[in-house]
């Protein structure tokens, strides 16, 4: 078994319980025999920085427990495996997510911002937010409903404005109502 | 009479922070279509388990049964309970007040405490203003309002966040503590009951300044710990320290399920109560915990309740034992005249399951064998689902459908699948609903 198989086993072992494996149970694991393999395995995904100790030896999980594994940006030829070192990997959670506690998603149904490249059925995930600025996507409340369109700020004068030519702006009657800002979209195929 | 108890301003900051209509304002603030609008939760369960306030000025109030709020309020709108979603937002409310300060108590679904003392420095701005900056942003990022209350003690924060609501900030500091006691009646006081008032009542003690203002060996005297710590609360002394580390273990584990329409059948209100034991002894096993003794409870359709309670000869979190010391029972308290609407479980004296002292007569062999049976069940239920397997006493209760009759009794969003979604597993994301335009 490679080294990657066996940190894998260690890491479904922990999203299962909870909690690191002790190397008893880590032998278990991987099959191993003796606890001194064991040992060495440990140290060899130290060195990797796969896995940490604490000051009383007991293992700790790293970053590679929770992330997906940023690659660099994609060149063609030879990946440089090297790159993988340098950068510091970000989880896709916090690449789409600024603010994880006023981040909501929202289904889109209508067809009004598709040339904004929004379409029916996308998932567009959006930041409650009292203010926002020209041009940003927003989620206004409309006599009832949320509406998905562009804020357009001229002046004094603000209006909602669909990214589709059938449908005219929305000038709202009083105070406008802005619940949330798009800061981005999921399409999954 | 308007002598001060305390002289101090603010020797400790503590917050209360406690969400306004908590079930009622995460519906609302979802859907607009919902917004001014009576909204009730806990249609699933018949009876109100959250209001909104324009439900509330019409005189509905939490454990109203749904057809009298029927008779009250005809626009109301009745929606099943999205544990899901509450618990989501609850914990980002948590989570935004730790933003301020690390040390924050989660006393409840929609409550916290947090200690903000001597964070005015590192936060730029008074007490005052660190509490209006956190209800800024919970208002904002949650879509809903909450009410805080600032004082010197944990008790006295609680008073101000009830003070007013919805929406609102009061700040009690030590020298104003008597004014805002004066009017509030003593059982109104946190952890004061009708039997406390009843009796405090017969000493003359009626308004909490009253109470406040009696001397502290009086206290001592006649009443409990508890009531001795209030006090010294009340004198804008903290002595009841926050309680800020996360939950890793119970004293006791609940559930409680109501079907309807009510039965008055043996056997299915029996399977009722063996599918609450499989859950609460999953639940314990969970933590590693086994208890000492449970309580069979069954409540009838006119809301009576009647129970009963069994000590076991050894820890256990074994489902089958659970439920054959509770037969009997069952058997006891089960009246076939009546119609019952809930069945529940209580396991209580929980202890750790790795030191569990075997009786003289157990079988350590056969205790061995159920333990991995019990850990292949737990195995097969994470996997698969929580209703994969279950005992065959529990047959009955997972053949129906909890609740017969009214449709639409899910809530809206577990009816929606996104692509890669299970019933199980979804999106930890709240979602907007309604229409979208």
């Amino acid at each position: 078994m490679a080294t990657v198989a066996q940190f894998n086993k260690i890491v479904s072992f922990y999203y299962a319980h909870k909690r690191m494996p002790s190397y008893q149970e880590i032998m278990a694991l991987v099959k191993f025999r003796s606890k001194d393999s064991v040992f060495k395995l440990v140290n060899r995904l130290i060195e990797q920085g796969r896995l940490r100790k604490d000051q009383t030896g007991r293992l700790l999980p790293t970053r590679y427990f929770f992330e997906i594994p940023w690659l660099g940006s994609v060149v063609a030829g030879y990946p440089n495996p090297a790159e993988e070192e340098l950068l510091d990997p970000i989880s896709l959670e916090e690449f789409l997510i600024k603010n994880k506690e006023a981040t909501y998603m929202l289904t889109v149904t209508g067809d009004s911002m598709i040339d904004a490249g929004i379409m029916p059925g996308d998932i567009v995930l959006v930041e409650r937010r009292e203010q926002a600025n020209h041009g940003e996507i927003v989620v206004a409340q409309v006599d009832g409903e949320w509406t998905l369109k562009r804020l357009c700020k001229r002046g004094k004068k603000v209006t909602l404005e669909a990214a589709n030519k059938k449908y005219p702006p929305i000038v709202p009657k009083d105070e406008l109502r802005i619940a949330a800002v798009v800061c981005s979209l999921i399409r999954k195929y | 009479m308007d002598k001060p108890l305390t002289l101090v301003h603010l020797p400790r900051a503590i917050l209360h922070i406690d969400a306004d209509a908590f079930f009622a304002a995460c519906e609302q603030s979802r859907n607009p279509a919902l917004k001014g609008k009576p909204v009730i939760t806990g249609k699933e369960r018949g009876i109100v388990a959250s209001m909104s306030y324009e439900a509330k000025a019409r005189g509905v109030t939490r454990a109203m049964r749904l057809h009298e709020v029927r008779k009250l309020c005809p626009d109301a709108v009745f929606l099943p309970s999205d544990y899901e979603t509450y618990s989501l937002l609850s914990m980002r409310m948590f989570a935004i007040v730790r933003r301020f300060t690390p040390d924050v108590e989660e006393y409840s679904i929609d409550e916290c405490f947090a200690d903000i003392t001597g964070m005015q420095r590192s936060l730029r701005g008074s007490y005052q203003k660190i509490a209006e900056r956190i209800k800024q942003t919970l208002d904002v990022e949650l879509g809903f309002t909450f009410s805080l209350g600032l004082g010197p003690s944990k008790v006295i924060a609680k008073i101000g966040s009830k003070w007013k609501k919805p929406s609102g900030l009061t700040c009690i500091p030590g020298r104003e503590i008597h004014r805002y006691l004066a009017e509030l009646p003593v059982h109104k006081l946190w952890g004061i009951g009708a039997q406390t008032a009843a009796y405090l009542a017969k000493h003359r003690v009626f308004t909490a300044l009253e109470f406040a203002r009696k001397p502290e060996g009086w206290i001592m005297r006649y009443l409990t710990k508890p009531f001795v710590e209030l006090w010294q609360e009340l004198q804008g002394r903290s002595v009841l320290e926050l309680e800020t580390r996360p939950k890793d273990s119970y004293q006791s584990i609940q559930k409680f399920k109501t079907f309807s329409p009510p039965s008055n059948d043996r056997g299915f209100v029996f399977a009722q109560l063996s599918k609450n034991i499989e859950n609460a002894c999953m639940k314990a096993r969970r933590y590693h915990l086994a208890a000492s003794g449970a309580t069979c409870l069954l409540r009838t359709q006119d809301f009576r309740d009647t129970g009963l309670e069994v000590r076991f000869t050894r820890p256990t979190a074994f489902s089958h034992e659970v439920i054959q010391a509770l037969r009997p029972i069952f058997d006891e308290i089960f009246y076939p005249h009546y119609f019952y609407r809930s069945t529940g479980v209580v396991l209580f004296k929980l202890q750790s399951d790795d030191v569990i002292q075997l009786t003289l007569f157990d079988p350590p062999v056969q205790i061995e064998k159920y333990q991995r049976v019990y850990r292949a069940v737990d195995d097969l239920r994470r996997r698969y689902g929580k209703h994969t397997v279950f005992l065959g006493s529990s047959f009955d209760a997972h053949a129906f459908t909890q609740h017969v009759g009214e449709r639409g009794d899910a809530p809206e969003r577990t009816t929606i699948l996104l692509k890669g979604e299970t019933t199980r597993k979804r999106l930890s994301l709240p979602m907007f609903l309604g229409t979208v335009k």
